[in-house]
């Protein structure tokens, strides 16, 4: 039955592939068994909503700085101003050179 | 389930890039058995950039740098998801991580507001399950349905009247499509 929708590569009618979500999830922990045929395309779903929201935020600080190209600085500004995302802070913040912190007018538009 | 045995003819195009921080340009055969173990681990960045795409006004760019930080939180976000679903399975003693679970660590971990979504997702893929294996289940030719004497599937009575030509199209209804998202 799932053989259409996970065969390589293909997508099918999910925006993302399921055999790689699949993939991530059994590396997520060591006590990861089984993992329904249901919960990758659950989370292809909930990753597309992700994407959605992060890029959204990210385009807002973009345009606070007066650009119209989204850059790395702009999805950390937003990762870091984003309650929900604190589990993604250390990530972003691991590699980065540049200033990532809002200033506090930004941070101001940002926050609701 | 059947899982994917050819993944790898995505897994090619790590070879094209250049990471960024993480690890390093393949050398040697060890670093490109690491670098392809990398791209494993993240979703492709074309299905990632069309989603950022998607959102973005027509005449908006995006650098290979945030495409690339976009794949990283998308999969430390379905590991975050994942570990705690997972957790709550071992505590009940349960081996398989399922729709419910995801949904469930979706709401603990602060994730409400995809969690309504993502439920309606979920029942209308096992809706469309439920119907697709009836579907299959019902006997394939005709000289079969004169000796109807078992009844292959009992939902297929019920249901034959909706038969889905176009398999799990799920358009998102539950957010609207104005620029400003609505929580803003």
């Amino acid at each position: 039955m799932y053989s259409r929708i996970l065969a390589g590569g293909r997508t099918g009618p999910h925006s993302l592939p399921l055999a790689r979500i699949k993939k991530i999830m059994k590396k997520s922990g060591d006590n990861v068994n089984m993992i329904s045929g249901e919960a990758p395309i659950v989370f292809s779903k909930a990753c597309e909503l992700l994407i959605e929201e992060l890029t959204r935020r990210s385009w807002m600080v973009a345009m606070q700085r007066k650009r119209r190209t989204l850059h790395k600085e702009d999805v950390v500004s937003a990762v870091i101003a984003t309650d929900i995302f604190d589990f993604l802070v250390n990530l972003v913040s691991e590699d980065s050179t540049t200033p990532i912190d809002l200033t506090p007018v930004e941070r101001e538009k940002l926050e609701f | 389930m059947v899982d994917s045995t050819g993944g790898n003819n995505s897994d090619r195009e790590g070879f094209k890039y250049h990471f960024s921080g993480t690890a390093s340009v393949a050398l040697g055969t060890d670093d490109q058995d690491a670098a392809m173990k990398q791209q494993d681990r993240l979703l492709p960045i074309a299905n990632v950039g069309r989603i950022m795409k998607k959102i973005l006004p027509p005449n908006a760019k995006i650098s290979k740098e945030a495409k690339e930080t976009m794949q990283e939180c998308v999969s430390e976000f379905i590991s975050f998801v994942t570990g705690e679903a997972s957790d709550k399975c071992h505590k009940e003693k349960r081996k398989t991580v399922n729709g419910d679970d995801i949904c469930w660590a979706m709401t603990t971990l602060g994730f409400d507001d995809y969690a309504e979504p993502l439920k309606r997702y979920l029942q209308r893929y096992r809706e469309l399950e439920g119907e697709r294996s009836a579907q299959q289940s019902k006997p394939s030719s005709n000289e079969d349905q004169k000796n109807k004497t078992t009844n292959y599937g009992a939902a297929e009575t019920t249901r034959k009247t909706t038969v889905p030509t176009t398999p799990l199209k799920f358009n998102v209804i539950d957010r609207n499509n104005s620029p400003l998202p609505r929580r803003f």
